[in-house]
């Protein structure tokens, strides 16, 4: 049988993969200027399913990147309370370190010796001596039950509209605030957060004896030539990887107007492997973040120039930044409530440094020593989703195209540098 | 078992001098104290040897305990005096040994 | 549920990639470091120096620190360090590893990269051919992560 009827043959046997433009010649044709063929489709599993090992909770109730009308709204008056707050300041203190509700107060603020004041955080102000600040009991609670009513625009998670702490519990939170009387005592500077100085990044990220991240592109080596159902392998077209992608991954992601959304390398190796080999390397499967890994290894020292230029470009990115400003989850964090220095940004949150955009990009897909896993991008997206209490949305979702396209704009002119390693 | 060794060290030395060596083994160094989801203990699963000897004679060895890192690293040095070769062994806790070698012309 | 510690907490993290829970192992206690030190050398005092540690003095997490050590002593047949006990007091299990070198070593330096289940003391300990010992320690902060999963 010539090669033309086995594709033919697999692609109506398979089912799935109809394709944007079809590959008819029975030689693999070499790579030309022409549009890579594309499959449609969904490019990861469905229904999507969280991973394995990650929390469980289902917080559906709560706003998405993909739907930001599901959260309660913001009250629009403080809670009159009926006489002075009851609480136990001992149970208040277990609380405020309880890190089974949203990280903890002390993620945030320094609050004296509260939870031996272990690493604590600095993305609020210092709470060490509010007892001492003449707040009424109401308005303490009303902090903590949520603070939007004193300041629309604060990144302090609704504790009680949000249903994370109930009223009895915000009063021994409030009881235990009222003890905080004294300053801070710090044993070491790294214990004071704005002493402590920033994580700076010295390994050798591409040394494979440093990173396992590495490996991958072992691992992608070999698949370049592995041939799929189709006949075909990479190779069949793109005969030597180096030779044709020294620039490609430096131009991810982009508007893709067949598709009508923004597609990043991810996305991209899954939908043309597919129609061009019949090989389904899904996003989140482990050939094709090795594949990913490879196209931008490829690129490494290439900075990185994304196109917000045709129309569909420019609306996509204007969407992302509107993604990243959206509060999502139970915990009612955006993108930027974490990232942008003006607000937690360059801050500490708990013992963990939270970088700035910038930066946030250049080096993925990760290697994670917390996970001992290598992370896309899409990953981190549904892992931040998912530790601010929102349901993520499987990783060829729309919204987090345009999101990708934001934050590579904010990385441009930065260096590719992949497989990174980071925390 | 420990799976493909990875070794950095130099192909070439001066009599006496002394070399820095690195090696890593994939292998996930289970501690034996974690469950799986049904609650059951994961059995102890490490690499709890290695060695290094150059032309027989040993020149590092270590013994290693749950605590070190998975896909264990370890960099050590060498006098070489004369040229030969460097053999590298891993011991699994399930009886599994793998070796490596590695030559280094000495001038 | 049970009230989740902070080491608990860490292990967590190093399974959670793995898919799995971490058992309520017991966590060793500082003497029960000091049983596996005197394990080592006999009882007698090692004398505190001639060790460098190189650790961070915060890690990011407790999966894979850095840990390089030095031992400024001859390496000659006469005289050589001829073994090294690194413990951390705060691990489930103290000893972590011992490394043996010989004259052929060239110098008493070893590097490799450590479990820690939380902020906890690394302890080394070296013995040389002739029989004197020493010892050094280091704190490395083990931080919590912000989010709380």
């Amino acid at each position: 049988m010539p090669r033309a009827s086995i594709l033919v043959a697999f692609l109506t046997a398979a089912g799935a993969a109809q394709m944007l433009a079809p590959v008819v010649s029975a030689q693999a044709p070499s790579q030309s200027s022409e549009p890579a063929p594309l499959a449609t489709g969904d490019a990861a599993a469905r229904p999507w399913k969280r991973y394995p090992g990650w929390p469980t909770r289902d917080t559906a109730s709560f706003n998405t990147l993909a739907d930001q009308k599901l959260s309660p709204p913001a009250p629009s008056a403080p809670r009159k309370l009926e006489g002075p707050v009851t609480g136990d300041p001992a149970i208040g203190a277990e609380l405020v370190a309880d890190r089974t509700r949203g990280g903890s107060c002390l993620a945030c603020h320094v609050m004296g010796q509260a939870g031996n004041a272990d690493l604590p955080g600095n993305v609020g102000p210092d709470l060490s001596e509010i007892g001492n600040a003449g707040l009424k009991d109401e308005e303490l609670f009303n902090f903590v039950y949520d603070a939007r009513v004193y300041h629309a625009e604060t990144i302090m998670p609704p504790w009680g509209t949000n249903g994370l702490f109930s009223d009895a519990e915000i009063g021994h939170i409030v009881a235990f605030l009222k003890t905080l009387t004294k300053p801070a005592m710090f044993p070491t500077e790294v214990d004071d957060p704005s002493k402590r100085p920033p994580p700076v990044e010295t390994r050798d990220n591409l040394d494979d004896l440093v990173n396992p991240g590495l490996w991958t592109v072992e691992k992608a080596q070999q698949l370049w030539t592995t041939r799929g159902p189709v006949g075909f392998s990479c190779a069949s077209c793109h005969d030597r990887a180096e030779d044709h992608f020294k620039t490609w991954a430096a131009s991810m992601p982009k508007w893709e107007p067949r598709l009508d959304k923004v597609l990043g390398v991810e996305e991209f190796v899954y939908r043309h492997a597919q129609v061009a080999t019949g090989l389904s390397w899904l996003m989140q499967s482990s050939e094709n973040t090795a594949m990913s890994v490879y196209l931008r290894f490829l690129a490494d020292g290439q900075e990185i120039h994304v196109d917000v230029t045709s129309p569909g470009a420019k609306q996509a990115y204007e969407r992302g930044k509107a993604l990243a400003a959206a509060k999502v989850g139970q915990l009612n964090f955006s993108c930027l409530d974490c990232h942008n220095p003006e607000r937690g940004g360059l801050h500490w949150i708990r013992g963990q440094w939270l970088g700035e955009q910038r930066g946030q990009y250049d080096h993925f897909p990760t290697w994670r020593t917390s996970q001992q896993d290598i992370w896309d991008i899409r990953k981190r997206f549904q892992w931040c989703n998912v530790a601010v209490w929102a349901n993520e949305l499987p990783p060829d979702a729309k919204e987090y195209g345009d999101l990708e396209l934001y934050l590579a704009v904010a990385n441009a002119g930065l260096k590719l540098n992949v497989p990174g390693i980071r925390h | 078992m420990a799976d493909k060794p990875r070794l950095k060290l130099p192909k070439q030395a001066k009599k006496g001098e002394i070399i820095q060596i690195k090696t890593l083994v994939q292998h996930p160094m289970e501690t034996g104290l974690r469950k799986d989801p049904d609650g059951k203990l994961i059995p102890r699963k490490i690499i709890n040897k290695f060695s290094c000897t150059l032309n027989g004679k040993p020149v590092f060895s270590a013994d290693l305990e749950p605590a070190i890192a998975a896909n264990p690293y370890l960099e050590f040095t060498a006098k070489v005096d004369e040229s030969g070769t460097f053999k590298f062994t891993w011991v699994d806790d399930d009886g599994t040994v793998t070796t490596t070698e590695e030559s280094i012309t000495v001038s | 549920m049970k009230q989740v510690s902070r080491r608990d907490a860490v292990l967590m993290g190093v399974s959670a990639a793995l898919y799995l829970t971490v058992s309520d192992a017991a966590f060793a206690t500082p003497a029960e470091a000091a049983a596996e030190i005197d394990k080592f050398t006999g009882g007698t005092e090692p004398a505190q120096g001639n060790i460098s540690i190189d650790l961070p003095e915060i890690a990011e997490n407790g999966n894979t620190i850095p840990l390089n050590i030095t031992v400024d002593a001859p390496m000659t047949a006469e005289s050589y360090v001829s073994d090294v006990l690194v413990v951390a007091d705060g691990n489930p299990n103290p000893a972590l590893a011992k490394f043996h070198f010989t004259p052929l070593s060239g110098r008493a330096v070893a590097g490799t990269r450590i479990r820690l289940a939380g902020t906890e003391n690394v302890i080394i300990v070296a013995k040389t051919s002739d029989g004197r010992l020493f010892t050094d320690r280091k704190q490395v902060k083990v931080t919590i992560g912000g989010c709380g999963g």
